[in-house]
């Protein structure tokens, strides 16, 4: 029973204060481009005998094919399904053995496959990670099983709240033919509808030169490793993934609303969202101030009213999303059926106060002082924050930059910069509000919140909101 | 006041994967133990107390105070007022959390070195003279009730798991859940939290532990000034109950909405410091860790039984559980999966574990210690667990080794002694119609 489920969530950042050393810097590294255009990121970690390596192929949730919701995810968990020259088993066998990790994730930009291992068993790891990328299976029996799982545990996720919500926002959220308007891990519609042929089609069009980014941080001699990486024989280069243009950044006419009935929930968890930015944003360093205050530290605007004054919830946190297009700001948090109101209505009450009064010069330096004192331990820690740092610059096509002038550039924002983010970016109309609870309960009640409502019934299939 | 500093073991260093891994200890004069781990990599610090109190220490009507109190230690003291140890902390670039299990409630702060003198100002404050303000109270008992509703009421798991370790437990203090029962939640008085902070909060009650970008003398001097003056107390008496011996398997079926049928197996195992604890850690490594383990490999792989199998062991002062959790696949029988679980249990019991599967088990094991010492964090969570789980931050240097101690037939010794029918609980969570009402009576209102 933690504090804070929240902090552990959070992202935040911070780092040192700001009279102490004043800035961070990207840890030593190398960056390597192939002619087939995989690119090779090393950094060198004294300390644990211990090493990352992730490989990261270009494409993620945003490269699924309509109606096949879930198909880079499930791409990534199957290239452990086996081999050319290993079974299923083998592969479990040599990693385990050894100790090593290996776990498989989808984000919208991409797929990550990564293990954590003892660096003496790095020759054995270039090995076994090289036959797993290059040179998978997909045999049928191993497809059936993980697929089969798979739509189980899209079923399971109904009956944890948070996560539900979280799964039913991307159709709820974004327009029906946009990229992120589908659950990352997919639902039992999409899952169902994937043949194996798709994955094997999926992997010959991503798995190229082109899509990949090597990063491997940790204790080795970045000389001898070198070496040995630049003889692998990595894959033709390919047809580099384009993900598709942001045409017009996702935009709302009116406010709108939908309800996702779970007639035991005790609960109701909300999310109110509207449009925020992409990663690359020019505001993004004056938003992740400003988002710190409003929702992102247990001192935020929203936690302390929702939390600390009223005891309505647990946590409330605003997140912004940090991906290749636009995407939401939204507001989270959660509460007893009977408060549903009282607590939405003090979190619009939290929303318009940032937007009409903005924040204080002392707000401003608070969160200056918090971004900076947390950073340190949040992405330079540990050879698995390094390479995953490396790794998210690579593929957002920013530079060191971003992190050795982090400092310079959280210092040089004014307060009336903040305060004009506020302003454009945390706005009280057109707002869209997603609710899992009990219907019965809630429903008459979250009416007047938007002018188009909508209640879909928990049970049935899929994570899906239909059109408003 | 006398101020003297007692030094137990100064430089305390063992090669560690080849380097010198050093803590220094001390004792202050009001009974707090201090270690020290000098960390300078990144300019931060992680600073954790310990203490020595939790769930085992309640009663029955004050269950889950512990937990409240953990929450309460945020909501204002003598020199920081409500709201001022979290101001304060964030715009000084830190961090906190807590946390309150059945044997401890520890604070976690982390932050940049130059807020090492605040900090010590601060938690010392807290220490001493917290406030108890009787509006904060009932807000804060709102939270709890929210925490209660989210971890437990709102989740099939945490329902299980609470009803589970219920059965399991008949006698001993490990019966009632860490966040309280819903009713004693409603219910506990001021005199109830003010009994438990004199009681738990005893300097002489609590280890800390410092980790990062600190010297030991920096941190001796703070100690001195701020912690040391704060008067020893008596700390939680000693908890009398022991748990009888479980004389046949226990059974509790739960029936609650779920998309997904949950089973649940306890076994009663020796607190963490037994001779045992590491082979109990192998066999649950060689039953659950990874799919190339025996449960994994049966239940979720070939059987297509369940979707997930998890083992595993909290640490504990007194006898506690090894815990098995099953999420069933749709349309099996919750019986089918729990009797092939039983069926790899006895396999082992019977004809052992192999010497790769031992050292795999070793290996993986190995891995996660190590990982812990990637951070301050993890550092100081390792060295403050040792020392209060096996009363020697010390022991922490020898667990690889006692992990290479462990033989195929101790594994085997281990499952056949506590892995057995009769030392079991079994919980099974189905399908079924949803509560009548919220756990129990009525909710405070805000």
């Amino acid at each position: 029973v933690t504090r804070r489920l929240l902090a552990a969530l959070a992202m935040a950042g911070a780092a040192i204060a700001a009279d102490s050393s004043p800035t961070v810097r990207l840890p030593p590294h190398t960056r390597q481009s192939h002619a087939n255009g995989v690119v090779l990121l090393l950094a060198p970690l004294a300390g644990v005998p211990m090493m990352t390596a992730q490989l990261t192929i270009r494409g993620g949730s945003e490269s699924d094919p309509s109606g096949m919701a879930g198909l880079a995810a499930l791409t990534a968990e199957l290239l452990r399904s086996g081999t050319s020259k290993r079974s299923a088993d083998q592969i479990s066998q040599e990693f385990d053995s050894i100790g090593a990790t290996l776990t498989t994730t989808a984000s919208r930009e991409a797929i990550f496959i990564r293990s954590d291992f003892l660096s003496r068993d790095t020759d054995k790891l270039i090995e076994l990670f090289s036959d797993l990328y290059a040179h998978p299976a997909f045999p049928e029996q191993e497809f059936n099983k993980t697929l089969a799982r798979r739509i189980d545990e899209a079923r399971a996720a109904k009956d944890e709240m948070q996560l539900a919500l979280a799964s039913y926002f991307p159709s709820f959220f974004f327009p029906p033919q946009h990229p992120y308007a589908r659950p990352m891990n997919g639902d039992e519609l999409s899952l169902t509808k994937i043949k194996r042929e798709d994955v094997v089609a999926y992997h010959k069009r991503m798995f190229v030169g082109k899509n990949l980014i090597v990063a491997v941080s940790g204790d080795f001699d970045s000389k001898a490793l070198t070496s040995r990486l630049g003889k692998l024989p990595f894959l033709p280069g390919g047809q580099g993934f384009q993900g598709a243009k942001e045409i017009a950044p996702v935009k709302f006419e009116g406010s709108r609303l939908a309800l996702i009935d779970k007639p035991d929930a005790t609960q109701t968890y909300f999310s109110i969202s509207q449009p925020g930015i992409e990663r690359t944003n020019p505001d993004r360093v004056p938003m992740m101030l400003v988002n710190t205050l409003f929702g992102e530290r247990f001192t935020s605007m929203l936690n302390e009213e929702l939390r600390v004054n009223t005891g309505l919830t647990y946590g409330a946190r605003s997140q912004v999303d940090r991906d290749r297009l636009t995407g939401a700001i939204a507001i989270n948090t959660y509460t007893k059926s009977d408060s549903t109101v009282e607590a939405i209505d003090l979190a619009l009450e939290v929303l318009k106060r940032l937007s009409e009064k903005g924040i204080s010069e002392e707000q401003l330096a608070s969160s200056k002082a918090y971004v900076k004192g947390l950073y340190p331990t949040q992405r330079l820690e540990t050879d698995t924050q390094i390479a995953t740092l490396l790794t998210e610059l690579e593929l957002f096509g920013l530079n060191a930059g971003e992190v050795d002038d982090l400092f310079s550039a959280i210092d040089a924002v004014t307060l009336p910069k903040a305060n004009e983010v506020a302003r454009r970016y945390y706005r009280s109309d057109n707002l869209q509000f997603l609710l899992i609870g009990n219907a019965t309960a809630i429903r008459e009640k979250v009416s007047k919140y938007a002018q188009k409502m909508k209640v879909i019934p928990g049970k049935d299939p899929g994570f899906v909101v239909p059109e408003f | 006041m006398r101020l003297f500093w007692v030094f137990l073991a100064t430089g305390f260093a063992i090669p560690l994967f080849g380097q010198q891994f050093t803590v220094s200890a001390s004792t202050l004069s009001n009974g707090m133990k201090v270690l020290v781990h000098e960390d300078h990599r990144i300019p931060s610090v992680a600073m954790y107390f310990f203490f020595k109190v939790g769930s085992r220490n309640e009663r029955p009507g004050t269950t889950g105070v512990s937990h409240f109190f953990e929450h309460m230690m945020f909501n204002g003291a003598k020199k920081y007022g409500p709201k001022q140890f979290d101001v304060q902390m964030e715009k000084n670039g830190g961090r906190n959390n807590a946390s309150t299990g059945p044997d401890l409630t520890t604070y976690t702060d982390w932050f940049p070195a130059t807020a090492l003198e605040l900090m010590f100002d601060m938690e010392s404050d807290r220490i001493r003279d917290l406030a108890f303000d009787p509006k904060i109270v009932e807000s804060e008992r709102g939270v709890v009730y929210s925490e209660r509703r989210t971890a437990i009421d709102n989740n099939p798991f945490g329902v299980l798991f609470e009803q589970l370790t219920a059965a399991a437990f008949v006698a001993h203090p490990y019966h009632w859940p860490v966040v309280g029962w819903a009713s004693d939640i409603e219910s506990w008085t001021m005199d109830d939290l003010k009994a438990h902070f004199k009681m738990g909060y005893a300097p002489n009650n609590c280890v800390l532990v410092i980790t990062g970008d600190v010297t030991q003398e920096q941190v001796q001097s703070l100690a001195r000034k701020y912690l040391e003056p704060i008067p020893r107390q008596e700390g939680p008496p000693p908890v009398r109950t022991k748990e009888p011996e479980q004389l046949g398997e226990r059974r509790v079926v739960i029936e609650r909405p779920t998309e997904l049928p949950i089973v649940g197996v306890a076994y009663h195992v020796p607190p963490t410091n037994h001779a045992d604890e590491p082979a109990l850690d192998l066999l649950a490594a060689v039953l659950s860790n990874g799919r190339t383990s025996r449960l994994y490999k049966r239940l979720v792989d070939d059987g297509q039984l369940a979707t997930e199998v998890n083992m595993f062991n909290q640490p504990s002062l007194d006898p506690g559980l090894l815990f098995a959790i099953l999420q069933v696949r749709q349309g099996v029988d919750p019986g089918k999966v729990e009797k092939a679980m039983f069926e790899e249990v006895d396999r082992v019991a019977h004809d052992g574990v192999t010497t790769a599967e031992l050292s795999k088990a070793r290996n993986q094991r190995l891995v996660a210690l190590y990982e812990n010492f990637k951070t301050i964090a993890g550092k100081a969570d390792l060295i403050g667990t040792y020392e209060v789980y096996y009363g020697d931050y010390r022991k922490l240097m020898t667990a690889a080794q006692d992990l290479e101690k462990v033989t195929a037939a101790d594994v085997q010794r281990v499952a056949a002694k506590y892995l057995s029918a009769k030392n079991r609980t079994v919980a099974t969570l189905i399908s079924g119609p949803e509560p009548s009402k919220e756990s129990a009576g009525k909710e405070s209102s805000q």
